[in-house]
C-alpha cells in the first residue's frame, strides 16, 4: 500500500468517525424529542400511572438526556450494543438477521438494473435518435415515472395471484430452503432493479454519447481500430464513471430504503424492522440502525470511490 | 327400477350421515394466520397490546377463567368457581394433571404466585389494578384456590378472563417475552422477528382431544393489499381480521373463500375534549349527535359490515342496551339546538384523526361533511399514533378525534374525569359505583345499563358504530370465531375439513 493511499485511508476513516457522531447525536436528540412515550404505547393507553412508572424505570427513560447518550455510544463502541424493547433480543442479531434479506435483495436488484441499463444504454448511445434508441428513451421515460411499490402490486397481481408462479410474499429463510429464498427476493429484485434500470440507461447512454465525442475515440477509429473495440475498450470504461457512482448511491440506498417494497412483499427485512420500530417506539432499535444505514451508504460511496482509481487510472488517491 | 329406487334410498340414507361426518372436527393440518401488527414482545402480563394477546392468549397462555366466541365466561384453568353469598370470596377448582410446556405441573401454589406477580414492587403488569382489589388468597390443597376480595367487584371474573391474568410458569417466566411457557394447547417454537410467530400442538394438554391443528403460524403483514394477494395465492389461509372492508365484498363473492362479519367489543367514537369550547356545552355535543347520521357513516365507511353504538358498549359485551335511538339523525333539530346553546352559525373546530386507523380518517370526512350542513366547519388533521398519544391522550390538546376503544368492560374511563374525555359527573360516578359493586346479574344488568344511559344522554362523546370482526378464511377453515368478544384468535377448536 503506497503512502498515499494510506493517507487517503486515514482521512477517509477520520470523515466517516466525524459522520457517524453527527448522526448518532441526530438521532439522539431526534428521538429523544419525539412525541410519543414509548411506556405508554407499550403499556396501552389505559395502563396505570404507576406501571409506567415502573416501565420507564426499567428501560432507562427516566435518565437524562446525556447519561441516556453516553450510555448507548459506550455500550456501541464496547460492541454490547442495545436490547431491543420489542423482539427482546440484542440489537446486532435484528440488524444481521434483517440484512440477510436486505443485502441480497440489494445486490439482486442492482444486478438486475444493470443486466438491463448497460447494455440498453449502449445500444441507445449508437443508434442516436434512430427509432431503437426512441424506443428505449419511452420506456425509461416509463419507467422513471413508475412508482415502484405498484410494479411491485402489479407483479403480484400477475405472476401469483393470476398465474401462482411465484408466492406473493414471504420469506422462507436461507437455511430452511435456500432456493425457496432467492425465489422469493427475484420479484421484489425485479420491481426494485426495473425502475432503478431506468435511470441507469439513460445515464449510460449520454454518458456514452459524451466519451464517444472525445478527441481519443476519433483517433482511436482513425488508427482503424474496430467498432466493437472502440466502443467496449476504450469509451464504455470511460462512460462508465457517472454510472458507477449513482450505482454505489443506489446501492446505499436500497440497503437503507426498500422500505415499500419490503412492505409489498412482506420480507422482513432492514427497512420493515426499522418502519415498525418506529411505529411502536422500540428506541434502541431506531437509533442503531439508523446509524447502520448512515455508515453502510457512507462506506458503499467509499467503495465506489476506490473502483474509480481502478477504472480510470488518471484519478489518483490524493 | 327396483335397483335404481334402493340406490336412491341408501344413499337418502347415507346422506345425513356424510353430512354429520363432514361437520366432526379432524385431527391435523397446519393453519397460516396473517395479522397486520406484530406483538411487541410475547408476554401478555407484561404489555395490553391487543397484538400479543391476539396471538399467545389462549392458544400458548390460558387463564383460570376463559371466554368463548359467544362472549360467555367457560372454565379455562379452574373447572369451576363457587362465589360466597356476600360476593367477596371466589373459590376457584383447578383443574387436575395441567402441565406447562416445559413440564412444570400447574396448581393453587403456582396461581397464588402468578395474581401476587401482578402486584408485586416493580411490575409492569398494565393492570396491576385488576389484581388489587384482592385481600387474601388461600391455597387449601393442590387444586383449589380461594381468593378473598376487599370489596365485591363485579368484573372479577371479566378480569380473570383476560390476557394479563394468563398463567405463567414459577421457573422459566422470565425470558417469556421472547421465549414464553404457558399451558395451552399449543406450544411455542419459534419466532422470526419481523415475520411470523410459530406454534405446534402441545402433546400434554389437560385436553386430550384438542387441539385439532398440528400447527399454527402467525405472519404479519401490514398492508391489507399485501394480505389479500397472499390469501389469493395460498400463502395463507385466514386473514385475522379485514381492515378494510371494501375489499370484504369481492372476497365475500369468490367461493374459494368465506368472510364472516361478527361483532368485537371494540367501539369506535369520535371523543370529544368536554372541557374545551364549545364542547363543554351539553347543548353543543347533543346538537352533534343529532346531526350525525350513523348509518350512512357505517355504508360509507364501514361498507355496512358494522353494528351501530348509541353509547359506549358493544352489542358483543353482556348488559348491552340499544340506546342507538337516542338521538335520531335530525339536523333541523341539530339547528336549533346549536341556537340555543348561543352558535345560531355553527362554528369552526378541529378533528384530529388517527392516520393510523383507515377507520378514523374515513369517519371524520365523512362527519365533517354531515356537520357542515348545520353550521359547524370541521378541519380535519391526521396525526400519527405516538402524537396521538402524547397530544390528545396525555396533553388533552384536541377538541375532536376519533379512535376506537377496544378494551372490554371500560366503561369505568367515564368515571376518571382526568381521562382524555375529561368528562366530569357525579352521578355516572356513583352509579358506576353500585355497578362495580352489583352482588348478582340483574343488578349488574341493571347499573351498568343505567351507565350506558348517562354518558348517551350527556352525549359525552359522539357513539358511532363497534369495529366488525371481519375474518377472512379459505372455505375449509372450520370452527374460526364469528363474534370478537374478547381480544383473543382462538386456535384451540380450529380444524380443517377435507
Amino acid at each position: 500500500m503506497t503512502k498515499a493511499m494510506t493517507r487517503y485511508l486515514i482521512k477517509k476513516l477520520i470523515t466517516l468517525i466525524i459522520l457517524l457522531f453527527l448522526v448518532s447525536i441526530t438521532v439522539f436528540s431526534v428521538l429523544f424529542v419525539l412525541p410519543g412515550d414509548p411506556a405508554q404505547i407499550i403499556l396501552g393507553i389505559n395502563a396505570t400511572p404507576e406501571t409506567l412508572a415502573n416501565l420507564r424505570a426499567e428501560l432507562g427513560l427516566d435518565k437524562s438526556f446525556w447519561l441516556q447518550y453516553t450510555e448507548w455510544i459506550g455500550n456501541t463502541l464496547t460492541g454490547r450494543g442495545s436490547w431491543s424493547i420489542n423482539y427482546d433480543m440484542p440489537v446486532y442479531d435484528l440488524i444481521i438477521s434483517s440484512l440477510a434479506v436486505t443485502g441480497p435483495l440489494a445486490l439482486l436488484a442492482i444486478f438486475v438494473a444493470v443486466i438491463i441499463s448497460v447494455p440498453l444504454g449502449i445500444y441507445a448511445a449508437r443508434h442516436q435518435n434512430r427509432p431503437g434508441d426512441v424506443g428505449v428513451m419511452f420506456f425509461t421515460q416509463l419507467g422513471l415515472a413508475t412508482p415502484e411499490f405498484w410494479l411491485g402490486i402489479l407483479l403480484i397481481l400477475l405472476l401469483s395471484v393470476h398465474w401462482g408462479l411465484f408466492s406473493a410474499g414471504s420469506f422462507p429463510g436461507w437455511s430452511v430452503d435456500f432456493w425457496g429464498s432467492v425465489k422469493a427476493l427475484l420479484l421484489p429484485a425485479l420491481a426494485l432493479g426495473v425502475i432503478r434500470a431506468s435511470i441507469l440507461t439513460r445515464l449510460t447512454r449520454s454518458s456514452m454519447l459524451e466519451v464517444l465525442q472525445e478527441d481519443y475515440i476519433r483517433t482511436a477509429r482513425a488508427k482503424g481500430l474496430k467498432e466493437r473495440t472502440v466502443l467496449y475498450v476504450h469509451a464504455l470504461r470511460n462512460a462508465l464513471i457517472p454510472v458507477l457512482t449513482i450505482l454505489g448511491l443506489q446501492l446505499g440506498q436500497l440497503i437503507a430504503g426498500a422500505i415499500i417494497i419490503e412492505n409489498v412483499y412482506y420480507l422482513p427485512g432492514l427497512g420493515r424492522l426499522v418502519f415498525q420500530a418506529i411505529g411502536q417506539r422500540d428506541l434502541p432499535v431506531v437509533r442503531e440502525i439508523v446509524l447502520f444505514m448512515a455508515a453502510a451508504v457512507i462506506l458503499v460511496n467509499f467503495f465506489v470511490d476506490l473502483t474509480y482509481a481502478s477504472i480510470d487510472p488518471r484519478i489518483r488517491l490524493e | 327400477m327396483k335397483k335404481f329406487f334402493f340406490f336412491i334410498l341408501a344413499l337418502t340414507l347415507m346422506l345425513p350421515a356424510y353430512a354429520a361426518l363432514a361437520d366432526t372436527p379432524v385431527k391435523g393440518g397446519s393453519l397460516v394466520i396473517s395479522k397486520p401488527a406484530e406483538p411487541p414482545g410475547l408476554d401478555p402480563t407484561a404489555n395490553t397490546a391487543a397484538a400479543i394477546d391476539r396471538v399467545v392468549w389462549s392458544n400458548l397462555f390460558e387463564t383460570l377463567v376463559k371466554v368463548n366466541d359467544k362472549g360467555h365466561f367457560i372454565p379455562g384453568l379452574a373447572e369451576k368457581w363457587d362465589v360466597s353469598p356476600d360476593g367477596k370470596v371466589y373459590t376457584f377448582h383447578l383443574r387436575r394433571g395441567v402441565k406447562f410446556h416445559n413440564g412444570e405441573p400447574f396448581n393453587a401454589q403456582v396461581a397464588k404466585w402468578n395474581l401476587e406477580r401482578a402486584v408485586r414492587e416493580g411490575t409492569v403488569n398494565p393492570h396491576p389494578e385488576y389484581f388489587r382489589g384482592i385481600a387474601k388468597i388461600d391455597t387449601p390443597d393442590d387444586y383449589t384456590l380461594v381468593t378473598a376480595l376487599k370489596e365485591v367487584d363485579a368484573l372479577f371474573i371479566a378480569h380473570m378472563a383476560e390476557g394479563d391474568a394468563s398463567m405463567l410458569p414459577m421457573k422459566g417466566y422470565e425470558k417469556t417475552k421472547s421465549h414464553p411457557i404457558g399451558t395451552g394447547p399449543f406450544k411455542f417454537l419459534k419466532w422470526v422477528r419481523g415475520d411470523r410467530v410459530e406454534m405446534v400442538r402441545f402433546e400434554d394438554y389437560w385436553n386430550p382431544k384438542l387441539p385439532y391443528l398440528d400447527k399454527v403460524t402467525f405472519r404479519f403483514i401490514p398492508d391489507p393489499s399485501a394480505q389479500i394477494a397472499a390469501l389469493k395465492s395460498g400463502d395463507i389461509d385466514v386473514i385475522g381480521r379485514m381492515i378494510s372492508p371494501e375489499m370484504a365484498k369481492d372476497l365475500a363473492k369468490d367461493k374459494r373463500f368465506k368472510v364472516l362479519a361478527g361483532s368485537t367489543n371494540s367501539e369506535v367514537i369520535m371523543s370529544t375534549n368536554n372541557k374545551a369550547k364549545p364542547f363543554d356545552n351539553k347543548l353543543v355535543r347533543q346538537a352533534m349527535a343529532y346531526a350525525i347520521d350513523r348509518k350512512m357513516i357505517i355504508n360509507l365507511v364501514m361498507f355496512g359490515y358494522a353494528p351501530p353504538i348509541g353509547s359506549h358498549w358493544s352489542p358483543a359485551t353482556p348488559y348491552y342496551v340499544d340506546l342507538t335511538g337516542m338521538y335520531p339523525y335530525n339536523p333541523v333539530k341539530a339547528k336549533k339546538l346549536l341556537a340555543k346553546a348561543g352558535y345560531p352559525k355553527g362554528f369552526e373546530a378541529v378533528l384530529k384523526a388517527s392516520a393510523k386507523h383507515v377507520y378514523s380518517v374515513r369517519s371524520g370526512e365523512v362527519i365533517a361533511d354531515m356537520l357542515s350542513k348545520v353550521g359547524i366547519k370541521l378541519n380535519i388533521e391526521k396525526i400519527e399514533w405516538g402524537q396521538w398519544i402524547e397530544r390528545i391522550f396525555k396533553k388533552k390538546e384536541y377538541q375532536l378525534t376519533i379512535i376506537g376503544h377496544s378494551e372490554a368492560w371500560d366503561i369505568g374511563i367515564y368515571a376518571n374525569p382526568d381521562y382524555y374525555f375529561q368528562y366530569d359527573s357525579q352521578e355516572f360516578r356513583d352509579v358506576y359505583g353500585k355497578a362495580l359493586k352489583a352482588p348478582n346479574e340483574a343488578e349488574k344488568a341493571k347499573w351498568f345499563g343505567r351507565c350506558q344511559e348517562i354518558i348517551a344522554e350527556d352525549a359525552v362523546n359522539g357513539y358511532l358504530f363497534s369495529l366488525p370482526s371481519l375474518p377472512v378464511l379459505k372455505a375449509g377453515v372450520m370452527g374460526w370465531w364469528e363474534n370478537y368478544p374478547t381480544i383473543v384468535h382462538d386456535c384451540t377448536q380450529v380444524w380443517w375439513k377435507r
